[in-house]
């Protein structure tokens, strides 16, 4: 009696008529029938038989629940001051989980939490103990009470049960229509580790893991600069997973992040896993194989990119980052040429676009040459091709398709299997495979030399996704070749380079600097000259500030030094 | 002005992509044989034709600029309309979209032969066409910068192209070209008539001047780009000149391509069979800018969509393709190409800005008195 005395005051200020209440008054009488058990159990944190009871129970009073949710729904999202209708109310809305955690403190403190999701440590050592100490306390008193940094109140139903889901303890004060929200929410996530997909020799050797605040705080360590913008969105209607687009004020352009963000939230799915999945969804093209936007799992190519003016995207949940506007070269290039000395640097650019051309073009010349133009082949050079090609029964097309599929599936075995098969998948597939192909009469070793050749280049891409694309458009070339010859590779070409000047990654042209040409970017593209001559940012990004540092030596003075002009 | 284009800055190009387009258009087929036809003509002073041909080239371009820079942001369709009025006007418009047709099909056809000539002598026409053309539609359908993007790698990708004259300079004689300015003077600007089908694609800037940004470097990068085209043909005539003999350049059709053909690496030998393969790229800009200066004077005409355009223009082109087989045919054609040209190219815009000085005195005048 005396909780109703208390209760009024407070539920009169709440609800909008005396009908209302009336209703509210009656439901809890039902509730304190029906949630008298629990309780009386409610001290007993982890109970297996008191799921059972409460389905029992629910079960028996199915439709007198039922009625009440429509009663919910008419009255709003509005908390209870009631302990029990509140604890029911949390109970509907969350399907009574097996691991929800329902304990009170006497005499009027409720604590509702989902156990996996809240660290237990925190929880003991700093909110039980402090509302042992001080009980009959107002929420308000409460909030200022916990030592946990994020703490806040809310009287909406909804909002506190998203706030559970996400790990939130709520406390709930007998009498008062309001919940303190105490987030303690568990950070479980792996170790950091080096990234192992986009490994290099010198430089950092930390990757993205799946936390996003991990992830961030990463980013944050790099870039320690107040204007290093971070937007948050959420994605999903089943997930509500957590996206954040990065920025740094200042140099990003404005317009570019006006159309990222409306792209983003114009994404309507259930469900978001993966940010290689929103790429597919946020890019310009969704038809195309060759991916319009960067995923990195290293933090520094993030930053990298960052302050070069690009945008960048990470999902929670996933060690991916992702990174826009990106352009087709850039793809080739990796973070550790900045690392390394400008002249070396360079080659390995190069290296690496003659091992693209080498992937793409070299199975394909070999069946076209042998296939229609025995002619451009040296006299010298069609002997030994010949000798080798003498027992093989096949045209050059089908002996090429049938290597090119078995290096692919060594490939996909490798990947998928665990990597102490894999290495044997290796072994087995390299050597007996091809020796044994050879001696059977089925292929000819240059053959062999050349599709690993092309397979090794292909491996040379610093970035997976651009060397997956890379060994796949091969087999529609070298099916051209087998038809058409020449012709028909370089039908092949021109449709890709076609293909590539209509792409574009969030509006900006995908072949830049190359077309539209911008000379002055082309010093860090294909090549990479010394950094007093790269001071600019890539243009195709449309940074607002265009220069990264003077381009006067950035070196501090040297006694002996040669002025690099 | 009326029938003045306007464009938002993403449909514009610089100035500079200029020196690309002209030098991409006028770099064709024709460059594979011409030396044969000019030959004919000027004998061994067929690199005098060449030049005066080039210096011609600069003289129409000039005027075409002067013409254009009259009308502000206007193509030559909306000159015409603007010029002689909507009736003859358009009627102009309808016989210069069908130079461009016909220039795509010339070109088209004559790359078809070479490949059947040289590389396939089974595959069909109808295939070589019908491929050509799906690629160019793909390009054609990206709009103008893709159909410019394709100009500039045509070049940057294909200028290497141009060293392998060092392999026959090293056989060439230079005596072949003595004595100099043997043949009389009219047969040396016959031959240099006969460069039209070689030298001509330039007159694309008509169309495209009003897309270019800034319009003041438009001089500039379009005759810098006449000579680096001159220059070129210069040099394979002077190679051709020194490296055949008279009656053999009388027989060789494609003297170019003969000149590929002696071209030997360690591991590539009869380099004709790459180069002509190889070609596909530089004649595409020529095919995609030709097709889009034809449907800019379309559209000017009735409304019609690129894409049903490109689709529409294209079975008409392999329809005819198929229906030309012969040699004897393709050169008749190609010679008919070579008078038309002669006229719409070097003999129309002196006329058209005469005509534009006139009518801008005329007009001036006549405010003056109002």
């Amino acid at each position: 009696m005396f909780k109703k005395k208390f209760k009024l005051p407070f539920s009169k200020k709440q609800s909008p008529g005396g009908s209302d209440k009336e209703q509210e008054d009656s439901k809890e009488k039902k509730d304190n029938k029906s949630t008298k058990q629990s309780s009386i159990e409610g001290e007993i944190e982890r109970h297996d038989g008191k799921v059972k009871k409460e389905t029992k129970n629910s079960s028996n009073k199915e439709s007198s629940i039922e009625s009440e949710k429509e009663q919910k729904v008419s009255k709003g999202n509005m908390i209870s001051s009631s302990r029990n209708v509140f604890i029911q109310a949390i109970k509907d809305a969350t399907q009574n989980p097996a691991d929800l955690i329902v304990k009170f403190i006497h005499p009027n403190l409720t604590l509702i939490y989902i156990d996996n999701l809240v660290d237990g440590i925190t929880l003991t050592d700093h909110i039980i103990p402090n509302l042992f100490k001080k009980t009959n306390e107002s929420p308000e008193n409460i909030k200022s009470l916990l030592s946990v940094p994020q703490v806040k109140l809310t009287d909406h139903l909804t909002e506190t049960v998203s706030a559970l889901v996400e790990g939130t303890v709520l406390i709930h004060v007998e009498g008062y229509t309001q919940v303190v929200l105490a987030n303690i929410s568990t950070r479980e996530s792996r170790a950091l580790h080096a990234p192992e997909n986009e490994s290099q020799v010198i430089g950092s050797q930390v990757g993205f893991n799946e936390s996003l605040s991990t992830n961030i705080s990463l980013i944050r360590r790099y870039i320690m600069n107040p204007d290093l913008c971070n937007e948050k969105f959420k994605i999903g209607k089943q997930t509500n997973t957590t996206v954040s687009v990065l920025y740094i004020k200042g140099i990003a352009s404005e317009t570019m992040v006006n159309t990222l963000r409306q792209r983003i939230t114009d994404v309507h799915v259930d469900s978001l896993l993966d940010s290689s999945v929103l790429v597919q969804m946020i890019d310009d093209n969704s038809l195309s194989p060759f991916p319009q936007m960067l995923l990195t799992e290293r933090p520094d190519r993030f930053c990298d990119g960052l302050l070069n003016g690009k945008l960048g995207i990470i999902v929670d949940g996933s060690s991916m980052g992702i990174l826009c506007p990106q352009s087709f070269i850039e793809f080739f290039q990796s973070r550790e040429d900045q690392n390394l000395r400008w002249p070396i640097a360079s080659f390995f650019r190069l290296l690496r676009l003659s091992a693209i051309f080498l992937s793409i073009y070299l199975t394909p010349i070999y069946v076209a040459a042998l296939t229609f133009h025995y002619e451009v082949i040296p006299q010298t050079l069609l002997i030994p091709l010949s000798e080798s090609r003498a027992l093989v029964p096949f045209p050059p097309i089908i002996e090429a398709l049938f290597l090119e599929i078995i290096i692919e599936l060594l490939r996909e075995a490798g990947a998928r299997l665990p990597t102490k098969v894999g290495q044997t998948i290796g072994i087995v597939g390299g050597i007996v495979i091809g020796t044994a192909a050879v001696q059977a009469g089925i292929t000819s070793n240059i053959l062999i030399i050349i599709v690993a050749l092309s397979a090794l280049a292909s491996f040379t891409t610093p970035n997976y996704m651009m060397g997956n694309v890379i060994r796949v458009i091969r087999f529609p070339l070298i099916i051209l070749a087998g038809f058409w010859g020449f012709y028909g590779i370089m039908l092949g070409f021109c449709f890709l380079l076609i293909h590539l000047l209509r792409q574009s990654s969030l509006g900006s042209p995908y072949t830049a600097p190359f077309y539209p040409p911008r000379l002055i970017d082309w010093r860090d593209s294909i090549i990479r000259l010394p950094l007093p001559f790269t001071f600019n940012r890539p243009k195709s990004k449309r940074p607002k500030d265009r220069k990264k540092y003077d381009p006067e030596p950035i070196n501090p003075e040297k006694k002996v030094e040669l002025r690099v002009k | 002005m009326k029938n003045t284009i306007q464009l938002s800055p993403k449909d514009t190009i610089n100035a500079f992509l200029l020196f690309f387009v002209i030098n991409t258009t006028q770099v064709g087929v024709g460059i594979h044989g011409f030396q044969r036809i000019i030959h004919q003509d000027a004998k061994h002073d067929a690199w005098i034709s060449v030049l005066i041909a080039g210096i011609a080239s600069h003289i129409i371009a000039f005027l075409m600029i002067k013409t254009l820079e009259m009308y502000g942001s206007n193509d030559l369709y909306g000159i015409q309309q603007d010029m002689f009025g909507q009736w003859i006007g358009n009627f102009l418009n309808i016989i210069y979209v069908l130079y461009c047709s016909f220039a795509f099909f010339v070109i088209l056809r004559n790359y078809i032969e070479v490949i059947q000539a040289w590389v396939f002598p089974d595959l069909d026409t109808w295939f070589i066409s019908a491929t050509l053309l799906l690629i160019v539609i793909y390009a054609f359908a990206g709009g103008l910068r893709v159909i410019v993007g394709v100009s500039f790698f045509s070049f940057v990708i294909s200028i290497w192209l141009i060293l392998l004259i060092w392999f026959p300079i090293k056989f060439s004689d230079a005596s072949h070209l003595l004595p100099i300015l043997e043949t009389n003077m009219s047969a040396i600007l016959k031959g240099a008539q006969s460069m039209t089908f070689t030298i001509v694609g330039f007159e694309v800037l008509n169309v495209i001047y009003p897309f270019v940004k800034d319009k003041n470097n438009v001089k500039k990068h379009v005759h810098f780009g006449l000579l680096v085209t001159t220059l070129l043909y210069l040099s394979i005539m002077l190679v051709s000149l020194t490296y055949f003999s008279g009656e053999e350049l009388n027989k060789t059709i494609w003297a170019t391509l003969s000149l590929f053909s002696i071209v030997r690496f360690p591991f590539i030998e009869r380099f004709e069979y790459i180069a002509i393969c190889f070609w596909m790229l530089v004649i595409l800009p020529n095919l995609c800018l030709y097709l889009w200066a034809a449907y800019r004077g379309t559209i000017r005409l009735v409304k019609v969509s690129t894409n049903k355009f490109g689709w529409i223009f294209s079975v008409l082109i392999l329809i005819a393709t198929i229906s030309i087989q012969t040699r004897a045919q393709i050169n008749m054609v190609n010679t008919k190409f070579g008078q038309v040209a002669f006229y719409i190219v070097f003999t129309y815009p002196i006329f058209l800005y005469v005509v534009a000085v006139v009518k801008k005195k005329f007009t001036s005048h006549e405010e003056k008195i109002k």
